[in-house]
């Protein structure tokens, strides 16, 4: 008995130890996403001033350089500094060129270190917003060509994702088909327009059936609209019969009029955190540990807007339009999904790393015992999920388009609550609408809470 | 033994990746550089050139001077950017009015913009400057043709190889009546290998 109990002691004491101190130390070294997180509290905070000047103090040179600058890219929009939030993209858009290509270096070092290591180029999710977000700070600077370069770029984008991965619905996205439609209105070119509803159309049915988005009521609209402008009766009849709505009710809520699109973006992407498993065996006398990603959900209180109009010299409360915003991109499922399809692949990954660990440990361990045991220390420690993201990605984008006499106009955002109540309103003077143009205003909402359940598993 | 030299080798590696820093050298403007494949200096360059000297080389440059018994008076107007690229006009358009200038053949009309500035300072004239060196107003010279034009691009791509195609139209239409005298394209067409591995 006493013999055993020795024996155990030899054999266990050590491992606990090796254990408590390996762990320690993992503490000490931080994800990503950890280490993100003061600058994520000043935009929970909603403050993206802040949020950029710590941003600044933490200058990325290295293989999380795209990050730096998408997110710089998304706060200096937040605060209107639209041509300055351009300039990062188009950085990060040369990142991407440049880095996409599989580095035979960082492969290695993914294998024997972690995936952390290799250079981060985003997500087709995060790549795809890079040119919406672009599209959308050209609008508001009233530069509707530029913004259309970015949408045949996005479009060449989206064709090699196809080329990549054809059966995936992940590879064609609904919203960046939707903003092409608009865009393509808004410069005259009816049957770029026709195309691009269409495609979105398509594109909206294909992602119902993965998750909880709708076709929205407004791309319904569009297609009736536009099939009708470009005399394809049949098509138009068709979309009439299929939503159940009738060309001349829309036409009559558009005469002569220009149009407000208004954007709504919504809360926070998802946060990836890592998962670990970490194991002593016993028998070989090592520890084991493999550390995968999985999204966490961010929560936030506001469901939709409601968009009030009102003539800029306007005094009562009487409003001359009102409209609601729908759901035009989720963009928190539509990451969570894209992780889900990578999942067995970085899992077959992080199971081949061990198991190569194990076997370095085990090599040097047999020359020499130390070695051996500092082989797998290092390893140990090493092993890291890859917790990176753009975080400054807000959860969903929520659309509204409002037809509107030439004017210059009063509104007043209301922020709806899940149970329809007002949370919070907001006022934006002197919109300024021109004859037959559309105008295009951002609205920024990026107070949120972690949700502390897993994402993707319900 | 051995481990000792692979190590100094590594060393000696790492140290001539290391020198790798900037580089400058100076080049002809005249030179072709292709880097990424997008629209360049060159291909503004030679587009403008050619296209230009294909214009006047048209019919409807000698019914204007035998009809009118003068060069005819050209501006630009837009150029649209119907392409994939974010191509910078502004030096598209001054590649455009420096082969149409430099040509000899056209009057050549200040663009709107311009106008304004120079309208301006006749008005400034017209106060302070002396009678002799006054220049009067109503004396800008109209133009007879407008040249408009768009850039347009089609992009085919298989794997990491793409052609980018690359199409130039420049109309010029007469300001008098709206006839659309010359229609002028010019095409290029660039093939993209991305490289799938790096160091």
């Amino acid at each position: 008995m006493m013999y055993l109990q020795g024996r155990y002691k030899v054999v266990l004491a050590p491992g606990k130890l090796l254990l408590g101190v390996m762990l320690l130390l993992l503490a000490g070294c931080a994800s990503y996403s950890q280490s993100q997180h003061t600058i994520q509290q000043s935009l929970i905070n909603q403050n993206p001033a802040q949020a950029l000047e710590l941003l600044d103090k933490k200058k990325n040179n290295g293989s999380d350089q795209f990050l730096y600058h998408t997110d710089r890219a998304m706060l200096l929009r937040m605060l209107g500094k639209y041509a300055e939030s351009n300039a990062e993209i188009e950085i990060a858009k040369k990142l991407v060129e440049e880095f996409s290509a599989t580095s035979i270096t960082e492969q290695g070092a993914a294998f024997l270190i972690n995936d952390a290591t290799r250079t981060y180029t985003g997500t087709p999710v995060e790549q795809i917003m890079l040119h919406v977000y672009a599209a959308l700070n050209y609008l508001e600077l009233g530069q509707p060509d530029s913004a259309r370069v970015e949408i045949l770029q996005v479009d060449t984008r989206l064709r090699g994702f196809m080329q990549d991965d054809p059966d995936s619905p992940l590879s064609f996205d609904p919203f960046a088909r939707y903003l092409s439609g608009i865009i393509y209105e808004d410069m005259g070119e009816w049957s770029d327009a026709m195309i691009a509803y269409r495609k979105s159309y398509k594109a909206y049915q294909a992602h119902q059936d993965l998750y909880s988005i709708g076709i929205p009521a407004q791309l319904k609209s569009s297609l009736i609209l536009m099939a009708h402008k470009i005399g394809l009766s049949d098509e138009q009849k068709k979309y009439e019969q299929a939503f159940n709505l009738k060309i001349l009710d829309l036409l009559n809520a558009r005469k002569n009029q220009s149009e407000l699109v208004f954007m709504f973006h919504n809360g926070l992407a998802p946060v990836k955190r890592e998962h670990a498993a970490q194991i002593f065996s016993p028998v070989a006398g090592r520890l084991i540990r493999i550390a995968v990603p999985g999204y966490y959900r961010r929560d936030n209180s506001i469901s939709r807007v409601r968009i009030n109009i009102q003539n800029q010299n306007e005094k009562t409360n009487q409003y001359l339009y009102s409209a609601t915003s729908e759901v035009t991109e989720d963009i928190s499922s539509l990451a969570i999904k894209t992780l889900e399809s990578y999942m067995p692949a970085i899992t077959a990954r992080a199971l081949a790393r061990a198991v190569a660990k194990y076997k370095m440990a085990k090599d040097a361990g047999d020359k020499n015992p130390m070695a051996g045991l500092l082989v797998n220390l290092v390893g140990f420690v090493t092993e890291r999920a890859d917790t990176r993201s753009w975080l400054s990605l807000p959860a969903e984008i929520q659309t509204a388009r409002l037809p509107l006499p030439p004017g210059n106009y009063r509104l007043i955002i209301e922020l709806l609550g899940y149970n329809n109540h007002v949370v919070s309103q907001q006022t934006v003077e002197n919109v300024q609408v021109k004859k037959s143009q559309k105008h295009y205003l951002s609205f920024h909402w990026t107070a949120s809470s972690l949700n502390h359940g897993l994402a993707g598993r319900h | 033994m051995k481990n000792v030299s692979r190590f100094i080798s590594l060393v000696f590696i790492s140290f001539l990746i290391a020198a790798c820093g900037t580089q400058v050298k100076r080049v002809d403007v005249e030179e072709t550089i292709d880097l990424s494949g997008a629209w360049n200096d060159t291909d503004s360059r030679l587009v403008s050139e050619e296209m230009i000297t294909d214009m006047l080389e048209r019919p409807w440059y000698s019914t204007h001077s035998k009809r009118h018994k003068s060069s005819p008076a050209v501006i630009v107007g837009t150029v649209i950017n119907k392409s994939h690229e974010h191509i910078n006009l502004n030096t598209f358009i001054a590649d455009i009015e420096r082969a149409m200038i430099n040509s000899g053949k056209i009057e050549f009309v200040a663009s709107s913009q311009e106008r304004q500035e120079i309208r301006d300072e006749r008005k400034d004239q017209d106060l302070h400057a002396t009678e002799a060196s006054r220049k009067a107003m109503g004396q800008e010279l109209g133009a007879d043709y407008m040249l408009k034009g768009s850039i347009n691009t089609i992009i085919d791509m298989e794997g990491k190889t793409q052609v980018r195609y690359y199409q130039v139209d420049l109309t010029l239409i007469s300001l008098k009546d709206n006839r659309k005298v010359w229609l002028g394209q010019k095409k290029i067409k660039k093939v993209v290998k991305n490289s799938k591995m790096r160091f």
